[in-house]
């Protein structure tokens, strides 16, 4: 840090305007590329990905004829996307046709701030980082619903329509849902959240919220327009929901927003179930020294892999679900599961039931 | 000017903009869209001065779920604008004189001489650690902890109520079971039947 | 009441969600069988109908003779024959059009053919570059001819003795 106060203090001397201020911004800014740059890749390379394994699990071998082994195909359909042409309906709300792409995208990017990647490696330490995931993940609805209505259009509309109803109910679940995380982890701040979890494999959470997990992993399905809850776009129903009308960079804008937002529900189940950027082999004897020189920030990718395969696989595997079915599961099944488990926790809490508390 | 202010003043600006353009917005999904911008300024400015948490529930709640389903029954609506014109002036006067005793009331409750450094002093700026949850927790579970829990049980009763309202009159609703219908096995539905035949016996 | 006590037990353990995930994570790894077209194909019959030729003798003179069979026996009319009488007094076509649109790859007309004149190949990824070019025309259709000619004769050897 006093390099860095020397540094301003040199380039001030020099550049009369560059003082603290703009110093500020300019670090905000270089550490937002840090992010934005990765991440951009991991989702051009994830749906690279994503077309391998839904290919192998349905007896094909996916795209494999732009550069070695299709490795160059994810750049060849960036390439073509940006390069189409974009189409505006005829009567469409312009403004609000070009905004949603932004209001997608917006707050799939601006998450990504709060979460932790390792000891210390993050872009803001916010006080109630959870609870600036689950609001700002909130506003991505608008990007969806906007897409729908100014579209002027039937299909985008009925697809807007039933995201709307789908993500506010979702959004109660997963909010019962990681109110018991911060129940046992006694915080609503990431940082403390993986902290609470060192010490061991015994330690991650998804031991006494084994159940959560997994409604928390199905819900994220539903949040992020996943298969097999995909209704939003459902290409047999509504051809595409709300994406019919949209055509080059402004859809590639609603799938990068889809795809950031699955590789950030995938390292939020890390964060909350899987000890975040722990090392699995924590206390265990022999283990532990052999793989210490593995930094916390690959454990966090290595299982955060692991979730967004298990996405990929679902929507091999699942036929899409029918829109009602989601609702009862919603708030028949998932509701009163999570509320019984909160006072399942808070009895463990009461109990000082080890190690988790 | 520092960086706060100019961000404070950004944000001020955005607010009072888009709060205006609410109100002024012809189109209501619009309007809709000027309001969730004047809540996101709201709370901006709320960070700022580290009420962090209620900056956060402002998103949350209103921001993210009101405000879409808001959204959601707007656009399933189908305004004639004629009629909207013709009401509109029917009813000016009375419009008129319930606007200005608002008015009246907000400025009585909201002016000037309620606000301003001499009532109120400098908030104070905490230290880095400091926790906004915690102390409104604090405040929540200790000291105000009935009428929380009070306000707590009232909106439950509201939600009872909002759905024993809509399952009033359940007769004549045709309605599909998803219980029955995820539970059903193949052998519910396919019954094998062993059919007489008279040829194979005259054979 | 075992019976709904079980099945209880099977859904909320989603057993029927691990059975599905299972199938397809063993089919992720199983081999796979695609053939990848323009460097692998798959064996063709011998009567596949493809693409049109026309014939030429060994001796370079055309087996058409301009008879119309063809033209008659076409379900789709899309065949078009105009002849004329040579010098040397033999009947040809002046033109032999084949509107490949049109054509439904029946086989009829090679079947009709008195003098094995027109075939259909085994080619089947042709492409036209314009709308033009759908209509096979008679040099066209001799190139596709003398091009092949050595596939042709084999393929229709191979199927003379079901005939």
């Amino acid at each position: 840090m006093e390099v860095w106060q020397t540094f301003v203090k040199m380039v001030h001397t020099l550049v009369p305007w560059f003082d603290g201020t703009v110093a500020i911004i300019l670090i905000i800014f270089i550490k937002a590329m840090a992010l934005l740059i990765p991440l951009m890749l991991v989702v051009a390379y994830f749906t690279y990905a994503e077309r391998k394994v839904i290919g192998y699990m349905q007896l094909r071998i996916g795209p494999n004829r732009v550069g070695p082994k299709g490795w160059l195909q994810p750049i060849a359909d960036a390439l073509k996307l940006m390069t189409k042409e974009i189409i505006f309906p005829t009567k469409a709300n312009i403004y609000l046709f070009l905004l949603a792409p932004v209001l997608a995208i917006a707050p799939a990017i601006a998450v990504w701030a709060v979460i932790p990647f390792d000891e210390g490696i993050y872009i803001t330490n916010l006080d109630i980082s959870l609870l600036y995931v689950l609001a700002i993940g909130s506003i991505g609805v608008y990007g969806i619903i906007l897409a729908g209505w100014a579209s002027n259009s039937k299909y985008p509309l009925l697809g807007a329509l039933r995201s709307a109803a789908l993500l506010v109910s979702y959004e109660i679940v997963i909010g019962f849902a990681l109110v018991t995380v911060v129940m046992i982890a006694g915080s609503v701040n990431l940082n403390t959240i993986v902290q609470a979890q060192q010490g061991g494999i015994i330690y991650w959470y998804f031991i006494p919220l084994f159940p959560i997990m997994i409604i928390f992993f199905i819900s994220s399905l539903v949040e992020t327009n996943r298969a097999p809850f995909d209704v939003v776009e459902g290409e047999s129903e509504i051809v595409g929901g709300t994406h019919v009308e949209y055509s080059g960079m402004t859809f590639a804008v609603f799938f990068l927003a889809e795809y950031s937002n699955m590789i950030l529900m995938a390292v939020l189940s890390v964060i909350m179930f899987f000890g975040g950027w722990h090392s699995p082999f924590e206390a265990i004897p022999y283990l532990e020294s052999v793989f210490s020189w593995i930094p916390g920030m690959i454990w966090l990718l290595v299982k955060t892999t692991f979730f967004m395969f298990l996405y990929l696989w679902v929507r091999a595997t699942f036929p899409r679900f029918r829109y009602d079915q989601i609702m009862r599961l919603s708030w028949k099944i998932f509701l009163p599961i999570t509320i019984i488990w909160i006072f399942v926790v808070a009895l463990m809490t009461q109990l000082q039931l080890s190690p988790w508390f | 000017m520092g960086f706060e202010q100019i961000i404070f003043y950004i944000f001020s600006f955005w607010f009072v903009v888009s709060s205006l353009a609410m109100i002024f917005s012809r189109n209501a999904a619009k309007a809709v869209l000027f309001l969730v911008l004047a809540f996101f300024s709201a709370a901006s400015i709320w960070i700022l001065l580290e009420a962090e948490f209620l900056a956060i529930i402002l998103i949350l709640v209103y921001v993210g779920a009101v405000m879409v389903l808001f959204l959601f029954v707007i656009k399933m609506l189908n305004i004639d604008k004629s009629t909207i014109k013709a009401r509109f002036t029917g009813y000016l006067p009375l419009r008129l004189v319930v606007a200005i005793i608002i008015i009246v009331e907000m400025s009585l409750v909201l002016g000037p001489s309620q606000f301003g450094l001499d009532v109120f002093s400098v908030p104070a700026r905490h230290s880095e650690d400091y926790s906004n949850i915690t102390v409104l927790a604090m405040q929540f579970y200790t000291t105000y902890v009935y009428p929380f829990e009070l306000a707590a049980v009232l909106l439950l009763i509201a939600i009872i109520a909002a759905i024993t309202l809509v399952h009033r009159n359940d007769t004549n609703r045709k309605k599909q079971s998803i219980s029955e219908q995820v539970n059903v096995q193949a052998k519910d539905r396919v019954k094998i039947v062993s059919i007489f035949l008279p040829n194979k016996k005259e054979k | 009441m075992i019976k709904k006590i079980n099945k209880l037990i099977k859904s909320f353990t989603l057993n029927e969600l691990r059975i599905g995930l299972k199938i397809t994570v063993k089919e992720l790894v199983n081999k796979k069988i695609t053939v990848q077209f323009p460097e692998e194909r798959t064996p063709i019959s011998s009567r596949f109908r493809g693409l049109h030729a026309l014939r030429r003798y060994p001796n370079g003179e055309e087996r058409c003779i301009a008879c119309k069979l063809c033209e008659a026996v076409c379900p789709a009319n899309a065949i078009t024959i105009e002849s004329e009488m040579r010098d040397d007094g033999t009947r040809r076509t002046t033109q032999y059009d084949i509107d490949l649109f049109k054509c439904i790859f029946c086989g009829f007309c090679e079947e009709s053919c008195p003098v094995d004149a027109i075939v259909e190949t085994q080619i089947f990824d042709y492409v036209f570059e314009s709308r033009k070019g759908s209509i096979m025309t008679k040099e066209r259709l001799l190139e596709v001819g003398s091009q092949n000619e050595k596939v042709i004769n084999q393929t229709k050897l191979e199927d003379a003795k079901y005939k």
